[in-house]
């Protein structure tokens, strides 16, 4: 068992239960194909963000993820090997801090 | 074999720590992702690809602009290498070398561009063209690297110089030639590998030793002018408006302020 | 020289390594392979093979330190270009020699002491004298010590590794084989751009033929330490006779499983030796004798 203080919520015990997602290859060609599908480029003004997407603070990439995130969750940014924690953003929606 | 690390349907983002450092400080993580955006190019864009013919003002500004990316390069080169022999660990000594062919590959390619728009001895034209600013800051990295300071070396190398190369390349890909463009669009593509390992290594540094931040805070404070002045200089030449110049800026002070810097 | 020097462009080798011969491979291999199952079971056998393989990560430590650290003191562009390839080149075989520690049942927390405790002590002494010529930013003789010498050592042990392997182990012949191919570039490079600077400081003669015999005699203890006396005689004995009516393992004429170990010893220190003397020659060093441990 880790003592990471990072490590991903069980989410059998979560009251609501996560959305989950299907996550497909959109054309990001920075890691290596088995990673791919993890990221996507961010389109500029007018993309939005899905629940299970946030952007890296550090190389402004999209990074997403199999699951709806939540405050608290750890995720990783390959393409400038970032370690992340998702919070609440002041606006309200969420936001990615790195986590060194 | 980690959990996780080869096993196609690994959720990224369930890896241990230690695991996913050891996976995108490798060779091999560098080796499958460049595969991605540099497979069938040649010194950097396709070979198909011709840009339209400049104006004589265009190229000349477009010939400065990508002399001073060398002397960026070449710092950026000198620098990586030299930080392989005081890098701390194998990890990191392998990443730095992936580093190594990455700025030795940008400045290949930047010098071939130079060719193709005409320029007979690069090397000369480099000297020539060269901004002072940017000039001194390449003395003063090589320096902070022959000192074998890790952290200020890494700061100045990873976290300033490259900041600033991905910003300005960024900007510049948006308005320049279409060979060009695509030339620097690879280079975005390996700098983002770069400015975050220099962050984290530092971040995770600086959060061990808290002590070494005032000698850092002194590096950042000595090498801001000339890192902004060389950026302002590029700029200019490139033609981006003066109201978009201060955004630009802010990437490099949002990383300076993640460390605490601000 | 530009010319020449295009040959080991980043694009000209990005063509023929990443996206040449590496194509397809994981940790220098086929995805799917793993070490021989005889050498794995046995503690003796898997013992050697960990001291054997520790040998060449500290050659290749030294080889990335090397690489690395010359790319300060080039002197034109392009020669720093084809360093940096060189120095990736030698990070991916630190990576994976470590590998394949791993695969052989080391543990990450173990890999440093393990090679603290396997470690030559003769290669080590090997490495400090090249390194010192790079740390005084001495470019022609740093040259000459890594991608002469050093590469040109390493070539041979490769190269007689392989032959070996094919049959016993063609997991680690196939990481071998991607390494002589990067190695072909690294000595190409060392004699051909280093022959017009020799021409060019012929003061430094005299220190680089001394770096020369000092580096071989260092070569031959370790060839020394690794053959003769070893623990594992028998074994490997035993795992040659496993191999009767497999194909030979024919390296210059010889064939390895017929070979005593000293009999090994001698042919690698002498097609060495003999390649040194061939190579120096070519860029105007007169290679010196070293003294036989």
């Amino acid at each position: 068992m880790s003592t990471d203080p990072l490590l991903r919520h069980d989410d059998l015990q979560e009251a609501v239960p996560r959305q989950r997602f299907l996550l497909e290859d959109t054309g990001f060609d920075e890691v290596p194909p088995k990673y791919r599908r993890f990221y996507r480029k961010w389109r500029g003004p007018g993309d939005a963000l899905a629940a299970n997407e946030v952007i890296c603070p550090v190389c402004k990439v999209v990074i997403r993820s199999t699951r709806e995130l939540r405050p608290g969750d750890r995720v990783y940014c390959m393409p400038c090997m970032s370690r992340l924690v998702v919070v609440r953003a002041e606006d309200g929606g969420l936001e990615a801090r790195v986590a060194y | 074999m980690e959990r996780g690390t080869r096993d196609e349907a690994a959720d990224v983002h369930a890896l241990e720590p230690e695991a996913f450092l050891e996976e995108v400080h490798s060779f091999e993580f560098w080796f499958q992702s460049v595969q991605g955006y540099l497979a069938g190019l040649s010194f950097g864009h396709r070979p198909d690809v011709h840009g339209a013919p400049l104006a004589p003002d265009e190229r000349e500004r477009l010939v400065t602009v990508l002399c001073n990316y060398c002397v960026g390069e070449t710092a950026a080169l000198e620098g990586a290498s030299g930080l392989v022999a005081i890098a701390p660990n194998r990890l990191t000594k392998v990443f730095l070398a992936t580093q190594v062919a990455d700025e030795g590959r940008h400045l290949e390619v930047l010098l071939h561009r130079l060719a193709e728009l005409g320029i007979p001895a690069p090397e000369s034209e480099i000297e020539r063209r060269a901004s002072r600013s940017l000039l001194h800051f390449k003395r003063r990295l090589r320096e902070l690297v022959e000192s074998r300071d890790w952290e200020a070396a890494i700061f100045a190398q990873n976290v300033i110089l490259e900041a600033m190369e991905f910003t300005v390349f960024q900007s510049h890909a948006r308005t320049a030639d279409l060979v060009t463009r695509e030339v620097l669009q690879g280079i975005v593509k390996d700098e983002r590998r770069h400015i975050g390992f220099g962050e984290n290594e530092l971040g995770r540094r600086l959060q061990a030793s808290p002590h070494i931040r005032a000698r850092i805070g002194e590096v950042k404070k000595e090498l801001d002018h000339w890192v902004l002045e060389s950026f302002e200089e590029t700029l200019r030449e490139i033609g981006v408006p003066n109201e978009e110049r201060p955004e630009l800026g802010r990437s490099y002070l949002e990383v300076v302020a993640r460390l605490g810097f601000a | 020289m530009s010319d020449f020097l295009s040959m080991y462009s980043v694009q000209h080798w990005l063509e023929s390594c990443p996206q040449g011969y590496l194509v397809g491979t994981e940790f220098g291999h086929p995805p799917g392979e793993s070490e021989s199952e005889l050498i794995v079971s046995d503690p003796l056998l898997r013992e050697q093979a960990i001291g054997t393989t520790v040998q060449l990560v500290v050659g290749e430590r030294c080889a990335l330190a090397a690489s690395s650290g010359l790319i300060n003191s080039a002197p034109d562009e392009a020669s720093k270009r084809f360093l940096a390839t060189q120095t990736l080149d030698e990070a991916r075989h630190v990576e994976i020699f470590t590998q394949r520690l791993f695969d052989l049942g080391l543990k990450k927390s173990e890999l440093e002491s393990a090679i603290e405790q396997y470690a030559n002590p003769n290669l080590m002494k090997f490495a400090e004298v090249l390194l010192e010529k790079v740390d005084r930013k001495d470019f022609v003789a740093g040259v000459v010590g890594q991608n002469v010498v050093l590469e040109g050592m390493a070539f041979s042990v490769f190269e007689m590794m392989y032959a070996g392997s094919q049959t016993l182990n063609p997991k680690f012949a196939h990481t071998l084989s991607g390494t002589i191919a990067d190695e072909r570039r690294h000595v190409g490079f060392g004699e051909n751009r280093i022959g017009s600077l020799i021409q060019e400081h012929p003061e430094k003669k005299p220190a680089i033929e001394r770096m020369q015999k000092e580096m071989s005699y260092y070569m031959l203890a370790t060839f020394a330490d690794s053959f003769r006396n070893n623990p594992a005689r028998e074994e490997f004995k035993k795992l040659r006779m496993s191999t009767s009516g497999a194909p030979k393992a024919e390296w210059h004429g010889a064939d390895l499983n017929a070979l005593e170990p000293e009999e090994m010893e001698s042919l690698l220190a002498d097609t060495v030796l003999k390649e040194f003397k061939v190579r120096l020659g070519r860029i105007g060093i007169e290679y010196q004798t070293p003294i036989r441990p």
